[in-house]
């Protein structure tokens, strides 16, 4: 019997190609996008090209020695190589400018200048550049103007720069801003599963649908059906994550770390989780299917969002402003399980997500059934 | 053996009384219908009396048992034709009443039987691939009437299956409902449509309000009210001592007589002769006339004089 309605449950949903769409297709080509959206911003980074700059060739730059070799040591070739210089009279600069082969023109005069014809990050960079040179060349001035003598080891701790910061991983991973994105759209693909669980309540509730009286005038215990149904559902949603992950894996290159078990066990939290929400909202809602179907993409879009699936910052404002939202979130607690897997090696964080997750969805299931074994119906 | 007994059945919506102390006893082997207009009680009390709906007040016994949600040797021989078409259309024909089959019968070999059975006593043989969309309103019905029916229940209720049919379907389904009595099944057969109930039903229950107004035969009902059968006589013209004198002809209730359509028109209490007696009069006053038609009453009828509405109003 359970075979029996299990297997003809996992082929009423699998035909359901509405259902297939928002919940395989739709999370498939929003990673897409994501893709081709964010996907140049590390290639960008990575693949740094030295930023070609004009330097107006006129006799007061020929007189600044210091900030000559400032920039001649920025544009030597190698690994390290920030600037392309090119040396121009002033008009042949404003004609590189014009036909955007340089970023910007450093012209020195009184003051150090610089002329941009756009805003952008090498713009940006130009200008820290220009503005830590004339920090540095300040403070050294006014260092040496109230005590000389100390001109030579201001000399020597220019040159032995030091930072007092350190990076510290607390993995092997290379730190990603991007996969930022990927784990919430993981996180949503698995709420998405609310969508299966939505549909069963509506098909298994006799004041829901026909089929429901149907199968409640059937001599089959409801808990037998329920159980059944939501193993189906589960089943379809798990299969579902599992081809998004390996489209991410294998088709865009996404990397999710080599702990494979985990991220398995993520994909099942959340899939239960997801069909729980479904069924928590198909069964404590008394509305029509069309409303508790906007409320659905309403809540885990919303979800969703605050797990920073449409920008990334919102997890980090959510965890420092209101962190119990956090903890109660599934999609926050989905993709938290994804980023401490990729970022740390210990699994203490991991398994506190994986733990609410299996909690928040034994919550809802519990407010379900009670609602979903009623046995008799006030009207239909 | 009574299959099902109600016994004072209340059922009530806020203020609206759906169920009004309602009773009902479904002997085995009959086909009982319950007639009456749209929100009369009807599709209420058959969702009381498979335990889907709360009630007020009264008992509900199935095969002489008390009717609950967990009475699963009685649900496991009734059988449910909804008003609504109860299939899944992502499923084919042939998977819908395997699997609602499935719901009754454990054994593979045993529902594969019944499942062809089923679809051989519909007429579903060349559609048994097709999924619901594909079929027409008549062929949905008819596969709704299937996954119902198909475990073989010993009491089969159907809640007005016919709505939205077209005639050669209906006239298949009254059919269908018809050989599953003559093959042992109990049926329960609500309608609004009178011409259905009176033609395929054993036993009528006339219901209105959530009340039972009348139970009984066609005929027994028809013989409670004081009304025969009317004579309608095409005439260009009649006398008005005509109709004045036509009343006092044996059995004639009323007499009527319209201008515009040139129609006389007779109501009888019953009796024998009439038609004849009507036209030796007419015969005796040299009045000529057209055509002549004689109309049986109705259960419709019947339930105007009852209640004093139409069963569609």
């Amino acid at each position: 019997m359970f075979m029996h309605v299990f297997s003809y449950r996992l082929k009423c949903l699998i035909r359901d190609k509405e259902l297939v769409f928002w919940t395989l297709l739709f999370p498939i080509v929003l990673a897409t996008f994501f893709y081709f959206a964010f996907g140049h911003l590390t290639t960008e980074l990575e693949g740094f090209e030295p930023i070609k700059a004009a330097v107006v060739d006129n006799e007061a730059y020929r007189r600044n020695t210091q900030f000559r070799q400032v920039l001649e040591s920025l544009s030597e070739e190698g690994k390290n190589q920030l600037l392309d210089l090119t040396l121009a009279d002033e008009d042949e600069a404003g004609r590189l400018l014009e036909e955007g082969s340089v970023a910007g023109i450093i012209t020195v005069g009184d003051e150090i200048g610089l002329t941009v014809k756009q805003s952008g990050l090498n713009q940006s960079i130009l200008k820290s550049i220009l503005e830590e040179y004339v920090h540095t060349v300040n403070t050294v001035s006014s260092i040496i103007s109230k005590n000389p003598g100390a001109v030579w080891q201001l000399i020597g701790d220019i040159q032995d720069r030091k930072t007092y910061t350190q990076q510290i991983s607390f993995s092997d991973a290379v730190p990603d801003t991007m996969l930022g994105h990927f784990y919430a759209l993981i996180a949503m693909a698995c709420l998405y599963s609310a969508f299966w669980g939505l549909r069963n309540t509506i098909d298994v509730q006799a004041d829901q649908s026909p089929q429901g009286a149907r199968r409640s005038v059937a001599p089959t215990h409801k808990l037998y059906v329920v159980l059944s149904d939501s193993l189906a559902a589960f089943a379809i949603s798990f299969l579902e994550v599992l081809v998004l992950i390996a489209y991410l894996a294998f088709v865009l290159g996404i990397s999710f770390g080599s702990q494979i078990g985990y991220v398995l066990l993520t994909c099942v939290a959340g899939c239960v989780a997801g069909v729980s929400f479904g069924n928590f909202i198909g069964t404590f809602i008394r509305t029509s299917e069309s409303v508790k179907t906007g409320i659905l993409i309403g809540s885990s879009m919303l979800m969703s969002f605050l797990a920073g699936l449409m920008w990334v910052d919102m997890k980090e404002v959510v965890a420092r402003n209101a962190p119990v939202l956090a903890y109660i979130n599934p999609a926050a607690l989905i993709s938290d399980a994804f980023y401490s897997l990729y970022v740390f090696d210990t699994h203490r964080r991991f398994f506190i997500n994986i733990g609410m997750l299996f909690l928040i969805s034994a919550v809802m299931c519990g407010i379900s059934f009670v609602h979903l074994r009623r046995e008799r119906y006030a009207s239909l | 053996m009574v299959m099902i007994n109600v016994q004072d059945l209340v059922k009530r919506y806020g203020d609206l009384v759906a169920l009004d102390h309602f009773n009902l006893q479904v002997p085995e082997g009959e086909i009982v219908g319950l007639l009456g207009p749209n929100g009369s009680g009807k599709t209420t009390s058959i969702n009381c009396i498979l335990a889907l709906l709360k009630y007020d007040k009264g008992t509900v016994e199935v095969f002489g048992k008390p009717m609950t949600p967990d009475a699963y040797d009685s649900k496991r021989n009734i059988g449910i034709v909804m008003q609504n078409v109860a299939v899944f259309n992502e499923l084919r024909v042939d998977e819908n009443i395997d699997y609602f089959c499935g719901l009754y019968v454990k054994d593979p070999a045993t529902r594969r039987r019944l499942v062809q059975e089923a679809i051989d006593f519909v007429g579903l043989g060349e559609f048994r691939k097709c999924y619901p969309k594909k079929l027409s309103g008549g062929l949905l019905r008819r596969l709704n009437i299937a996954c119902g029916i198909a475990h073989k229940p010993k009491l089969l209720i159907f809640d007005e299956p016919t709505v939205g049919v077209d005639p050669q379907s209906r006239n298949n389904i009254l059919e269908g409902i018809r050989e599953l009595n003559r093959q042992g099944a109990t049926v329960v057969y609500t309608s609004h449509y009178m011409e259905e109930v009176e033609q395929l039903c054993t036993r009528i229950v006339i219901m209105d309000k959530g009340k039972t107004l009348a139970d009984g035969t066609a005929e027994e009902l028809k013989a409670m009210i004081d009304r025969g059968e009317t004579i309608t006589i095409e005439m260009y013209a009649l006398d008005p001592v005509d109709l004045e004198r036509i009343p006092q002809l044996p059995h004639v209730v009323r007499a009527h007589y319209s201008e515009s359509d040139g129609r006389l028109l007779v109501s009888y209490d019953n009796g024998e002769h009439n038609l004849l007696n009507l036209l030796d009069y007419l015969k005796s006053r040299n009045t000529s006339f057209n055509r002549v038609f004689t109309a049986q009453p109705t259960l419709n009828d019947v339930f105007l004089e009852m209640t004093g509405r139409e069963l569609r109003d």
